[in-house]
């Protein structure tokens, strides 16, 4: 924005400042009119329904034929019983821990992973190569859950299971481990079905980010007899430093808000104190007892969370980086 | 504008209410308000004798219909020409419970809807109406049809409204077959020289020795002694329901009444049950239970049954039926299975036939938004009556059975057919696909004409079977399944019919108590069965104590009140 407005010096500072504003908004008003859609989208779709949190203070109660106002308003209002159930429920705490923990390990397998499948796609020279990695890598992510999921079981299967199949012949094990029914593994295995899933989809976002470096830092530092690890070192990663922040942070608002999908794919009876997360409790509770007053309730403690680590992480990077997304 | 219009016809409509209400003095005045406006239409084709000018309604069921054709099979066109009447269905798919929590809500109803146990939800939503007077006025099949079992579809003791026609339910039904036991397959049994499979012990046995004989299968994959069916809701039926089966107690959902006291448990306290499960982790300990039981899904399940290699099951036909569809359709018929009414000792007997009375409860219901409630309420009256329930059962005359000396009977390629080609047979001719849409009668009625309403009777179950399933039953002395379990006359009729299916009112808190004792129970009973036999006492201990813990004494207590409530509702006036 600085390219367009051009540098000035500021002179009366308070009314200079808005008749600038109302410049630069006149000079990009096709700009702004390009983003109206999507603000009015943002504001219908996100900040229209917050009105329902209504329903977290309420006993609610559906009643599709009364009029708008009184499915609103005409209902029993009970404070914060719902907060105080939720917050009562050991089965909640449970929950809890195990969306954070899948989340952490997600996050940090799916940051890590994908930027040094990219940062190792980049010095691929072989143009052929790199594009048929790059398609094999991320045509899982259009694979739904469902299906990622059974063929997981199955790999890990006691019953003819490539993986124990693999490991027995190598004789690392006698007999046939059962994966699937190990709690301790159940974070490890969804974690990495998620690895295999969206790495490749992962990546491009990096690949991107490193195209936009000019290559005439990598033939300076060439001259200047930087080794390749060097080069990676020193240039390819401050390159796409910002793009790293900008993500991480944005990760880190959704760490409470993992969706159920893999966990309620993957899980089975025998692992349930491990698989139940968040969403899915949420579900269970709110929707299908028709209990949407609690569902809401958890609803809004997701995002109130969201947004606190949202701000502490965009804080502590600004610090630490200097990037930040505000 | 709009709103000077709406107001318009709310005036309207009063005013046809009014005028319907002074029309027919006779008429208590619930009849009016009940069906509100759509009291208008029914004033104007009160009269009329047969309207079938086309008309599509829509029909939501959360039981899914992987073979319904739109209503463009023989008898789906047959019913559309007598009553006017198409069908737009639209199944539950994944979790019914939360597909009809969800419609519930949105006030966006289909026309008509069959929810099971979440009828609750549009009873609450007043998304459906009262049938008392459109069944008195215009639908005497329906009357026939329940006889004086109409006492039994009244709602709850505070609302007698009857908001649903049980549809799932046949009346006055008599079993031939049986479909549930344990399973055994054939080549086993005839391997042993046909032992007697009474207790679990028999059972286990069995699958002992034809495992010793036959470790492998001729490919030299490894036999499966027993496996279980644990995905999700499978649960119930694989696994913790053959719990009670097998030790003296009726089928009442998770929970044991006591017959006299009406005193209600939670079934897995009984001590009885226990052993059950004590027994299957001795099975597990003896490597005859398949490891994977509580971990693989569905399909893995039924591919697992389909490959031939499971030995024994315990779980009901129409749960593991595709997979055996499959070995038949191979011919491999001694690796299908036959059921025995096994239980954990001599001592009980085998419970799957403690009659339940007429199940009321689930079955169809009319919307608040449905646009001719008198149009949907003849068109289920259409399928009561001998000429619906004759072919919705039979299918058309001439083409799918032939009356020959007033016997109906099926000729013996179409009969071919429906068991080797059942799927599409039923898309093609609608067999099947409308018997749970209206109410009707069930096995071992028989008609004006003295012929059975359906085509489940003695005769034509035994044509279905073929000759390995007959040499078997053969070597037991039985003509079907059912010969070897016991009768329904031994034992007394529970007059609550069964706590499964007794609504729950939406805001109870039953809800949530049972769901966290599920959770808990779906978690350690597998844990327990797993469990080295040293340590399964003490799993049980911890597993008693959560219990407690979720407060499952709060739990029995409302479900009592439940019982009692449902009791005084069918017995009462």
């Amino acid at each position: 924005m600085e390219a367009v407005t051009g540098k000035k010096e500021p002179k009366e500072r308070g009314n200079r400042k808005s008749s600038r504003f109302w410049r630069t908004f006149l000079q990009q008003k096709y700009l702004y009119m390009m983003s109206l859609p999507f603000v009015i989208w943002v504001f219908v779709f996100s900040y229209v329904p917050l009105w329902g949190w209504t329903m977290a203070f309420q006993k609610y109660k559906p009643m599709p034929t009364a009029s708008l106002w009184d499915r609103v308003f005409d209902q029993k209002w009970v404070g914060f019983d719902q907060f105080q159930r939720l917050f009562t429920d050991d089965q909640f705490y449970l929950v809890l821990r195990n969306t954070l923990a899948m989340s952490f390990m997600g996050l940090i397998a799916g940051f890590v992973v994908p930027i040094v499948f990219a940062v190792l796609l980049n010095e691929v020279k072989n143009i052929a190569f790199k594009r048929v990695a790059q398609t094999i890598s991320y045509l899982p992510h259009f694979v739904s859950w469902v299906v990622v999921a059974g063929i997981v079981i199955k790999m890990l299967s006691t019953d003819n299971g490539a993986v124990n199949d693999l490991l027995m012949w190598l004789g690392i094990i006698d007999e046939p481990y059962q994966f699937m029914a190990k709690e301790k593994w159940f974070w490890g295995i969804v974690t990495a079905a998620d690895v295999w899933k969206e790495t490749g989809w992962n990546t491009i976002i990096y690949l991107a980010a490193m195209a936009g470096i000019s290559s005439e830092l990598y033939e300076a530092a060439r001259v200047d007899g930087a080794s390749r690890l060097r080069q990676i070192w020193h240039i390819t990663l401050p390159g796409i430093r910002s793009t790293i922040v900008i993500l991480l942070i944005m990760s880190i608002g959704h760490l409470v808000s993992i969706g159920f999908e893999k966990q309620f794919l993957l899980s089975n009876n025998l692992v349930s104190d491990y698989a139940q997360v968040l969403d899915l409790y949420a579900l269970q509770y709110g929707l299908q007892m028709s209990n949407f007053s609690y569902g809401t309730a958890i609803n809004v403690f997701n995002s109130v969370v969201g947004i606190i680590l949202l701000f502490s992480a965009n804080g502590i990077f600004k610090k630490i980086t200097k990037e930040s997304i505000m | 504008m709009t709103r000077k219009r709406k107001w318009s016809g709310v005036v309207l409509t009063t005013a046809m209410v009014a005028g319907l209400l002074a029309g027919c003095g006779g008429n208590d005045n619930n009849a009016g308000t009940n069906n509100g406006g759509n009291a208008s239409n029914s004033g104007a084709n009160g009269n009329a004798t047969a309207d079938t000018t086309p008309l599509t309604m829509s029909y939501y069921s959360e039981d899914p219909n992987p073979n319904w054709a739109g209503m463009q099979d023989e008898v789906g066109k047959q019913i559309t020409s007598k009553t006017g009447i198409t069908l737009e269905a639209e199944f539950a798919v994944g979790d019914p419970v939360q597909k009809s929590a969800l419609i519930a809500t949105s006030g966006d109803y289909p026309d008509l809807i069959a929810a099971k146990n979440s009828i609750n939800k549009f009873v609450d939503a007043g998304a459906v109406i009262d049938l008392t007077d459109l069944i008195e006025e215009h639908a005497p099949n329906i009357k026939k049809l329940y006889g004086d079992q109409m006492a039994r579809l009244r709602y709850s003791n505070e609302d007698k409204s009857i908001y649903v026609i049980p549809t799932n339910a046949g009346v006055n039904q008599t079993y031939f077959n049986a479909g549930g036991g344990f399973e055994l397959q054939h080549r086993v049994v005839k391997e042993l020289g046909y032992p007697t499979i009474r207790t679990v012990k028999d059972f286990e046995n069995a699958i002992k020795q034809y495992l010793a004989k036959y470790p492998t299968d001729e490919n030299g994959n490894p036999n499966i002694g027993l496996t279980l069916n644990a995905d999700d809701w499978h649960m119930y039926i694989s696994v913790t329901n053959p719990a009670f089966l097998t030790t003296g107690a009726p089928d009442d959902g998770e929970y044991y009444i006591d017959p006299k006291t009406y005193e209600v448990t939670y079934h897995f306290k009984r001590p009885e049950e226990k052993e059950y499960f004590r027994w299957l982790n001795h099975m597990n300990a003896e490597g005859l239970l398949d490891k994977e039981s509580f971990v693989q899904k569905y399909d893995q399940y039924k591919a697992k049954v389909a490959s031939g290699r499971v030995l024994g099951l315990i779980d009901q036909d129409w749960d593991y039926g595709d997979g055996e569809k499959a070995l038949k359709a191979e011919g491999k018929f001694e690796y299908g299975y036959g059921h025995y009414p096994v239980t954990l000792s001599e001592e009980f007997k085998e419970t799957s036939f403690w009659p339940t009375g007429f199940m009321s409860g689930y079955g169809i219901a009319i919307s608040s938004t449905n646009p001719d409630p008198v149009r949907a309420i003849k068109f289920l009256d259409y399928l009561a009556s001998e000429e619906g329930q004759v072919l919705v059962n039979w299918g058309v005359e001439g083409k799918h059975y032939n009356v020959e000396d007033t016997k109906r009977v099926i000729p013996a390629d179409v009969n071919n057919r429906k068991v080797n080609d059942a799927a599409n047979f039923q898309k093609e001719s609608g067999i099947g696909n409308y018997t749970m849409i209206g109410p009707h009668y069930g096995d071992g009625v028989k008609d004006s004409t003295g012929n059975y309403f359906t085509t489940n009777f003695p005769e034509q179950i035994v044509a279905g079977f073929n000759d390995v399933e007959k040499e078997v039953l053969a070597a037991y002395k039985a003509t079907t399944w059912k010969d070897l379990f016991p009768k329904e006359d031994e034992f007394e009729v529970k007059p609550w019919g069964a706590a499964w299916n007794i609504p729950v009112p939406g805001d109870s808190e039953i809800t949530i108590l049972d769901e966290k004792l599920k959770t808990i129970t779906w978690k350690r009973i597998p844990e327990a069965i797993l469990a080295t036999p040293e340590n399964f006492d003490k799993v049980w201990d911890d597993y008693m104590k959560e219990l407690d813990a979720a407060n499952v004494e709060k739990a029995e207590e409302l479900r009592g009140e439940l019982v009692k409530a449902r009791v005084e509702l069918w017995s009462g006036e």
